[in-house]
């Protein structure tokens, strides 16, 4: 006798044979394999904060990589291929972060991905991309954890960090070295991470150079904090002489803005303003600078300064970008220009695009780049090069302000090296 | 077998059928609809069926993530994990709950936007627990199994989303006949006019409170589904910003239609990927975009369709 057909029946049959046909269909379908791509343009996909108050980062992100892209194009592009970008804006959210690496990469057709300004998200894309397997180039992200972590630690072969990471702004330790009347050190840090981790580098090298210095104070400031008066207070009551201070882009401007209005830099032989060294927080403090408000005293760096080395490629870069933009490039429109010239070297190095021989013949190679010669370090994809820390100053050669009074310090000594220990990501 | 069924069936087989046609980044983005729409489903009980308007969903969403997170870390079971995410947006939304609902209207969503950054606060702050600014990293995508009974691998796309989609299809099945009930009407009723239903002897605050305990359940259900698919949790999930899109979604779908906050993340979600694939100005051209949609269908776009589109179509059909 035939079964009859009840509703509840129908569904359930429809349940099961709808996902044995999905499971079977999906092995027909088309994958997403390099290799099976038709000859086309090579396809880069970036990211960046390109909304909100850091947009200016992921600006300069994208400005860099089209200059790369437009002069690598002219050119005949890589294996006689051209260049096409794609960027999109990663809202400093790890979740669009991660959403945009799957987009890019997947559906898109990205053959490397580069980009990214928060910490947070590049530690979220990290882990992501073996599944998707495109080489990604950090510009930004400052977090060691991405490649002391998620390279030298997990083997995350596809992750490659164009910029020095937080390691930088503990270079005031060499500084303070020669400046024995710097006894008290306060921190004005920022409440996550990146502060905790700059702070604690900063007090393990000062500490191998002067023992005698004492740390009087530590205020830590959340993210898009824009009133510091507490913070500045705090710190002060306790007399210090020099100030470490880590809060970066419009933060950092409002952080020194207001501490003249306290006359801080009345009473401290030297502030440092760890990414002092930034366009747009130069630009933010133009005509403080210009009216020597900060004394002289304000000592900054970045992770790379338009204004160093002394170079032909660097002159080059500078006028192109200022001829292009009509604005000097910072440091995520270097590392994101280097990048775009990684993966040049890096593909035609291989004479291929595919992931593996790309990231084997970049290992260990020496880059000529704009911020100098910069070496692929095999253990995590760390690029090691020199930047300088300076003083904030006006030079008739620039119309914004610079860092001039170069100290230089070769980044051996102050990077870190594997294999490595882990740094306190505390307070 | 009346049309709404068939419509049913064949959406159900159209959903069963995007790993077949859909790539990875489909199938990816199908996954996240699934997790807006029950998060949002859940919400739609608060605001469309009780008349609360929570702005601390995200609040439980996180907890229900970060939950699923920290047992994937420490033991690879996928069903655990999510069942440990469920109960734990639903036990902390039980708990702040009973807090909340004492007050209606602008005082209530005052305070649930309070306690929902507090949780965000602590997802920020308490760095041994939920890794701070960096999140909890790593998470692996366990496989489902019941050990000695079977095991599913759900390193591929596709698995992961089959266990989703079945699990978001019960969670849907449970809340459309959860709202169709004596329970659901009762809601409705407080709703509509909390003294009368209070004059029939029916405890508000009891009634609520369920209702907010279920909202969290979902949050904590649609929360918990994210850490695998990921691989990363970290504190922007539990922002205010996060509480607005069940809010969004619900405002576009349809408040007072049970498919409205599904409808809703379907569109979002369409209308937000096409958007930045070609502009960085997304923000401004998606905010007309929903806006204009907001203004244009009045009462959501579900009720535009059944109330204005469908009888107009209906009317110049010949007649039998």
């Amino acid at each position: 006798m035939a079964k009859k057909i009840t509703r509840r029946n129908f569904l359930k049959s429809t349940v099961v044979g709808g996902v044995a046909a999905g499971m079977g269909f999906g092995s027909y379908q088309i994958t997403y394999g390099q290799a099976k791509k038709p000859a086309g343009p090579i396809k880069i996909g970036g990211q960046g904060a390109i909304s909100g108050a850091h947009a200016d980062y992921g600006w300069q992100m994208m400005a860099g990589a089209t200059l790369a892209i437009e002069e690598i194009n002219a050119k005949g592009g890589i294996l006689k291929r051209k260049l096409e970008l794609k960027f999109m804006d990663e809202e400093l959210k790890p979740a669009t972060a991660v959403k945009n690496v799957r987009y890019l990469a997947t559906e898109w057709g990205a053959d490397f991905l580069f980009g990214v300004d928060s910490s947070g998200s590049a530690m979220a894309i990290g882990p992501v991309l073996p599944e998707v397997n495109r080489l990604h180039f950090f510009c930004h992200a400052a977090t060691h954890r991405l490649t002391e972590e998620l390279v030298a630690g997990k083997g995350i072969k596809q992750i490659f960090r164009m910029v020095v990471p937080v390691y930088q702004d503990a270079l005031v330790a060499w500084i303070l070295k020669d400046m024995p009347e710097v006894k008290r050190i306060a921190g004005i840090n920022c409440d996550y991470e990146y502060g905790y981790v700059a702070w604690n580098l900063f007090k393990e090298s000062i500490k191998r150079f002067r023992p005698d210095v004492e740390f009087v104070a530590a205020a830590w400031a959340p993210f898009w904090t824009m009133d510091f008066s507490s913070h500045i207070s705090a710190v002060m009551a306790e007399k210090p002489d020099a100030i470490f201070a880590t809060p970066w882009a419009g933060e950092g401007v409002m952080l020194l803005r207001q501490s003249l209005m306290f006359g801080v830099f009345d009473k401290i032989h030297l502030w440092w303003q760890a990414m002092g060294g930034s366009v747009d927080l130069l630009e933010g403090i133009s005509r403080e600078i210009e009216g020597d408000k900060f004394k002289g005293k304000l000592w900054g760096t970045a992770r790379y300064i338009h204004n160093y080395p002394v170079s032909p490629e660097n002159k080059a870069f500078v006028d192109a970008f200022r001829k292009r933009w009509g604005k000097f490039p910072n440091y995520s429109a270097e590392s994101s220009y280097s990048s775009i010239y990684a993966i040049k070297t890096g593909a035609e190095k291989a004479k291929s695009l595919e992931t593996d021989k790309v990231a084997t013949a970049l290992e260990g190679m020496e880059l000529k780049t704009p911020a100098g010669p910069r070496l692929i370090r095999k253990e995590d994809h760390q690029a090691v090069y020199t930047v300088p820390a300076g003083r904030a100053m006006k030079s008739p050669d620039y119309t914004i302000p610079i860092l001039g009074d170069l100290r230089v310090i070769p980044a051996k000594d102050y990077y870190r090296h594997p294999p490595f220990t882990p740094v306190a990501a505390t307070k | 077998m009346r049309l709404k069924t068939l419509l049913l069936i064949l959406l159900i087989l159209l959903l069963l059928l995007i790993p077949a046609f859909g790539g990875k980044y489909i199938l990816y983005m199908a996954i996240h609809i699934l997790i807006l729409s029950v998060f949002a489903l859940g919400f739609n009980l608060l605001l469309g069926y009780t008349g609360l308007l929570s702005f601390g969903q995200a609040g439980f969403f996180a907890v229900g993530s970060y939950a699923c997170a920290k047992i994937l870390l420490v033991m690879p079971s996928l069903l655990l994990g999510v069942i440990a995410g469920t109960l734990a947006g639903g036990i902390s939304a039980l708990i702040l709950g009973y807090l909340c609902v004492r007050h209606s209207r602008i005082y209530f969503s005052m305070l649930t936007l309070s306690f929902g950054m507090m949780i965000y606060s602590l997802a920020w702050k308490w760095r041994d627990v939920t890794g701070g600014d960096d999140g909890l990293v790593g998470i692996p995508r366990a496989p489902l199994e019941i050990p000695g009974i079977f095991s599913i691998n759900m390193s591929s796309m596709g698995n992961y989303y089959y266990f989703v989609l079945i699990i978001s299809l019960i969670a849907i099945f449970i809340i459309y006949r959860m709202v169709h009930s004596p329970f659901g009407l009762t809601l409705k009723g407080i709703r509509d006019s909390e003294n009368r239903v209070a004059y029939a002897g029916i405890s508000i605050r009891t009634y609520r409170l369920l209702s907010f305990t279920i909202a969290g359940l979902y949050a904590g259900l649609a929360g918990s589904f994210l850490p695998p698919l990921e691989n990363t949790v970290t504190p922007p999930i539990a922002h205010w910003t996060h509480s607005a899109e069940p809010v969004m979604v619900t405002l576009l779908g349809g408040i007072h239609t049970f498919s409205g906050p599904i409808v809703g993340s379907i569109l979002f979600y369409i209308i937000k990927d096409i958007i930045v694939r070609y502009t960085q100005y997304w923000l401004i051209l998606f905010g007309s975009i929903v806006i204009l949609l907001v203004l244009v269908f009045r009462g959501g776009v579900v009720i535009f369709f059944t109330e204005k589109i469908l009888p107009m179509l209906s009317r110049r059909s010949p007649p039998p």
